[in-house]
């Protein structure tokens, strides 16, 4: 037992140290875990108790350079939740569901994490939907101001304007280039709470307030923005495009005033149309070539480098041979002997060749960018395409030959428009902006974008030279469908084959465009109109140039720039001021008629919609309204009339028997007539305007002509 | 049997020691169940039944003090039977409380066997264990003390409650290294089951075996490696414990004032069980923690000198065991709530929340005591 014991007590103090070497060791995890970890720790306790909400600032107002308001932002209420503090989540989940239309398994699923703060529903736009959540004083369930975007001009300048996410970011246009400041700063509430989020009493309670955003003042002007608008439309239903561009520029500032392309998009609902569309501002991105319009580049260089006179002469047989390779110009024959104006004038392909050659592409290249080709142009907008130039040692006699055309050259709408506005500017390249300014929240002005001058890329009389021949092309060229009454107007059809995506031109796919500026003496306004694949005609003459002139016509009268006008248009102009017109009826007319008809009754039109035929007209018809009135056209696609749709009955008096049943059948009309009717409609049962259910039968008396009218 | 003598021989720093821990542990449960978020404080409800617990404690001690101890030895295998009789009684009229059957109600009480069970098991396996004295020489010899154990243990192993099934373990190897077994088969044996438990982890972690552990044993037990992997599901206790620990500082934060506590960041039904010494770590800081770990080291000191001057075997082991008991316990829950244990869910001794938890270790103390008054007259 001694030996025994003895052993047994070396065991005792064993087991001992072996206690007390346990007890030390979590000592020493205790010591470490206060002291080397203890900040760290600390703060993940003081982490643990804040439960920090953001509360994003109000996001700045947009405004045109008028102060119009572009965009603003209104309140919203963001719907959240503190899941911890809701007593029955499957009977919150449903109620909940059931007024936001979402699944409650959905709902459920957010508001049982085992968090502080889940976001349930942001930004509910609908004050009905709030009011009925707030009636239902669901424990853990909260609201949180919150603003939301408001477009109040929907598709006007959308791809200026862009739009912004759910979490008040801006995701394309201005929304994105200035979303700093247009964002500010962020606030934080800060709440102490407990592990069930429960708030405390005379708890840490922090409430930093977020700082609202600046405010921007835009280069647009919201009615030349609607002119252009306008016009975009007309092309898309003229030419049935696949789309198109128009841009208007301040040459003296670089001064976007106005931007638009279609397709274009509703801000207001981004999100149902596809990513290309509401993405894409093709006024800056689309790459293309410019066919003719680029040829007051190569004149520029070649007048300024003094390669070429206006009155050198030229000879053009209709092609010329480079390197072997034969050019035609687009003009078959040729257009004989010329002077370097005619050149212009006629857009003869190899006139320009001939000087493109002669600049050589050393000079040529210089110019090139000299007027900002091949690089962003550094416009605040995002998305911006550079244009693709070949590299300078790369060019062959063919390409500099093609290039002085504008082909095998690619360029963005908005350099084409900035380099012919230096040409308008004496000279002075200008570079491309869109914000004038910025504000405060409270309207105090924070910063000023001034006009900023990149460099002179030719002399003033160069310029002036130019701008001369070009008046020309307006006066006596492919330009006389952009000539404006009463002003001076320079500018430059172009007409270009698309390249297709394996190279070589596809057949039958143009662009067409026209880029131009007025009043020649000293420019106000340089426009371009882009027009892609029109259907049909396809000449910038026939398909851009209207445009310009429409776009022009209607800023150069809205800003008041006085006409150089002869005594007689003047007197003419007073005449149809003071006149009174009766307004025709054009509801239910093909659009392009009905444009003619108000044309021919001295008024001028507006299209609203997207369509081919006028389904209402404001004012109504048999109005009298002073000459020149704008009748808003508003039009739809054919054949949508469904059974019991409402429809106004056409004024049929004049028509034939088969016109007369062609457009009551478009509108969901019957047409009734006595057997064996011929000659034209003399008269029908329901008056024209009447408003009937579609299905209708319209009464027609038709007679046949008495006599066709004698001398 | 109660003789005046005997309590001359009561061994006082051990009863001052027993009773300063459980003070501590009123305070701690008290500041646990102390709610600051506005709601009334649950304080006086635990308070009351922990002193009821302590109550019955008291009355435990009194009554094994009454009896000599070597009178339990005679009836040893008796209590035996009940030991396992009422661990089988949990698994037939189980109360199954997170996850597991602990509990068995008589009356108004709610027992937990398993906590008795370790006591009964220090009483019995000594008696074992005296008889086999000098014959635990081979693995041959020793093998009916592995059986004598592991059967108990995997009932209770059953419920499933590894905490204790381990606590039985080390119980084990305690009393068979103080009763002269080899310690190099006791050593190989230890670390072979330490190998296997860590292969079968590991098989279950990277192979997607299915057994023996369930999924959330599984996760609960590896928590504790990387607890920011699943920070709020089985790494959720451990971090906040860590937090709480972290943050008290060198003095805490003050009694009744801890965040982490107060605000329900350590999960609520475990403030005052199982992580009462992060509560503590954050009221008190590492001075607290210091003076608790200091209670548990004179504790320890106390039982081991009762262990050495202990007439005979029995005593010695009996004290053995209490000591590798309480011991385990403490390497156990302190580790885990220092994450660098498994959170396995074993009480801290004295402290934590549990009438059948204090009940057992006072009369686990009861038994010190008893071994400490009928001690041979001559000291050493």
């Amino acid at each position: 037992m001694l030996g025994s014991g003895i052993v047994m007590r070396r065991r005792i103090a064993t087991l001992f140290a072996v206690t007390a070497l346990a007890l030390f060791f979590l000592l020493g995890r205790v010591a470490y875990l206060q002291f080397v970890r203890g900040s760290e720790l600390q703060r993940r306790a003081l982490e643990n108790r804040m439960a920090d909400i953001r509360v994003d600032g109000k996001r700045g107002n947009i405004y045109d350079r008028n102060g119009q308001e572009l965009v603003r932002s209104v309140s919203a209420d963001t719907l959240y939740a503190v899941p911890v503090q809701i007593k029955n989540p499957r009977e919150t989940a449903e109620k909940l569901a059931a007024i936001l239309g979402r699944k409650a398994d959905d709902i459920y699923k957010i508001i049982t994490r085992p968090t502080n703060f889940e976001y349930i529903e942001k930004k509910i736009a609908d004050p009905e939907k709030v009011k009925k959540i707030r009636e239902l004083k669901l424990p853990g369930v909260y609201f949180q101001e919150d603003s939301r975007r408001v477009y109040p001009n929907d598709n006007l300048a959308s791809h200026v304007l862009g739009y912004v996410g759910i979490d008040n970011n801006g995701l394309a246009g201005i929304e994105s280039t200035m979303d700093k400041e247009l964002r500010g700063q962020p606030g934080w509430i800060v709440q102490e709470r407990d592990a069930r989020g429960r708030e405390m009493p005379q708890a840490l309670h922090k409430y930093i307030p977020p700082k609202d955003g600046n405010h921007l003042v835009l280069t647009i002007d919201a009615t030349i923005q609607h002119f252009v608008e306008r016009e975009l439309d007309r092309i898309m239903v003229e030419h049935r495009a696949k789309q198109a561009t128009i841009i208007v520029m301040d040459p003296k500032t670089g001064e976007i005033l106005a931007m638009g392309n279609r397709p274009d998009f509703n801000p207001n609902q981004w999100e149902k149309y596809p990513a290309e569309v509401r993405d894409r501002n093709l006024a800056v991105w689309l790459n293309y070539e410019p066919g003719s319009t680029f040829k007051v580049v190569t004149a520029a260089a070649a007048l300024e480098e003094g390669v070429v006179t206006p009155n050198d002469r030229f000879y053009d047989p209709g092609f010329i041979m480079v390197d072997g390779e034969r050019i035609n110009c687009w003009a078959a024959g040729g257009h004989g002997s010329q002077s370097f104006v005619e050149v212009v004038q006629n857009s003869c392909n190899p006139g320009f060749i001939t000087i493109g050659l002669k600049l050589g592409k050393e000079k040529f290249c210089r110019y090139l960018n000299a007027f900002g080709f091949g690089r962003p142009t550094g416009v605040e907008l995002p998305g911006e395409g550079t244009g693709i130039l070949y590299n300078e040692k790369e060019i062959t006699n063919v390409n500099l030959a093609t290039m002085s055309i504008g082909q095998s050259v690619s360029v963005t709408p908005i350099q084409l428009i900035t380099a012919v506005a230096a040409v308008a500017n004496d000279g002075r390249l200008m570079k491309p902006h869109i914000v004038k300014e910025i504000r405060s929240p409270d309207g105090k002005q924070v910063k000023k974008i001034k006009p900023e001058m990149v460099r002179q890329v030719i002399s003033r009389d160069t310029a002036r030279q130019l701008r001369g021949i070009l008046e020309k092309v307006v006066l006596y060229g492919s330009g006389k469908n952009a000539a404006v009454e009463g002003y001076r107007v320079g500018g430059k059809t172009g007409t270009a084959q698309k390249a297709g995506p394996n190279g070589g031109y596809m057949p039958g796919k143009y662009i067409a465009s026209f880029v131009g500026f007025v009043p020649v003496e000293d420019p106000r306004l340089v426009i371009l109109v882009v027009v892609d694949e029109p259907e049909g005609m396809y000449y910038g003459s026939q398909v851009a140039a209207p445009h310009f002139q429409a776009v022009a016509r209607d800023a150069l009268r809205y800003l008041g720039i006085p006409p150089k006008i002869d005594a007689n248009s003047k007197k003419d102009k007073e005449d149809k001021n003071t006149k009174k017109v009766t307004v025709p009826s054009l509801v239910n007319l093909p659009l392009t008629e009905a444009v003619h008809k108000v044309q021919a009754a001295g008024l001028r039109s507006r299209v609203e919609g997207a369509g081919e035929v006028v389904l209402e007209q404001l004012p109504k018809p048999g109005s009298v309204v002073p000459a020149e009135t704008e009748i808003i056209l508003y039009v739809g696609p054919w054949g949508e009339v469904k059974e019991g749709q409402e429809v106004t009955v056409p004024d049929l008096t004049g028509l034939t028997l088969q016109e007369a049943s062609e457009l009551l059948g478009m509108l969901g009309l019957r047409l009734e007539t006595e057997p064996g009717a011929t000659g034209y409609a003399v008269s029908q049962d329901v008056a024209p305007g009447t408003r009937v259910r579609a299905g209708t039968k319209v009464k027609v008396r038709f007679a046949p002509p008495l006599l066709e009218s004698g001398p | 049997m109660f003789e005046r003598r005997h309590l001359k021989n009561l061994d006082f720093p051990l009863i001052i020691v027993t009773i300063l821990l459980l003070l501590f542990g009123l305070v701690a449960i008290a500041s646990a169940t102390h709610f600051t978020a506005g709601e009334k404080s649950n304080a006086p409800y635990y308070l009351t039944r922990q002193v009821v617990g302590i109550f019955l404690g008291l009355v435990a001690i009194l009554f094994i003090l009454r009896i000599d101890y070597n009178d339990l030895a005679k009836i040893s295998w008796g209590l035996y039977g009940i030991n396992l009789g009422l661990l089988a009684l949990v698994d037939i009229l189980g109360h199954t409380t997170l996850g597991a059957q602990r509990w068995i109600k008589i009356g108004p009480l709610q027992l937990q066997p398993s906590e008795l069970a370790k006591v009964l098991i220090i009483i019995t396996f000594a008696d074992f264990l005296q008889k086999r004295a000098g014959r635990l020489n081979s693995l041959r010899q020793m093998l009916p003390c592995f059986i004598y154990i592991a059967i108990p243990a995997l009932l209770i192993m059953k419920q499933p409650d590894l905490g204790t099934t381990l606590v039985f373990i080390a119980i084990m190897f305690g009393m068979m290294y103080t009763a002269g077994a080899r310690p190099a088969i006791l050593l190989s044996i230890f670390l072979g089951g330490l190998a296997l438990a860590i292969g079968v982890v590991y098989g279950q972690y990277h192979f997607g075996w299915k057994w023996p552990l369930e999924e959330y044993q599984l996760k609960r037990l590896t928590a504790f490696l990387n607890p920011t992997r699943d920070p709020l599901g089985s790494g959720y206790q451990v971090i906040q414990s860590l937090v709480a620990i972290g943050s008290g500082g060198v003095f805490g934060k003050g009694l009744f004032k801890g965040t982490q506590i107060g605000l329900d960041f350590l999960p609520r039904d475990e403030q005052h069980t199982d992580f009462i010494f992060a509560v503590l770590g954050e009221e008190l800081g590492l001075v607290g923690e210091l003076v608790l770990l200091f209670l548990f080291f004179l504790f320890l000191y106390r039982c081991l000198v009762i262990a050495a001057r202990a007439k005979d075997l029995y005593g010695t082991l009996l004290a053995a065991g209490v000591v590798s008991m309480v011991s385990f316990h403490l390497l156990v829950n302190i580790g885990m709530t220092t994450g660098i244990m498994p959170v396995t869910g074993i009480p801290l001794p004295f402290i934590s929340y549990g009438g059948s938890s204090i009940l057992a270790n006072l009369a686990a103390v009861g038994l010190l005591l008893n071994v400490n008054m009928r001690r041979r007259k001559i000291t050493f």
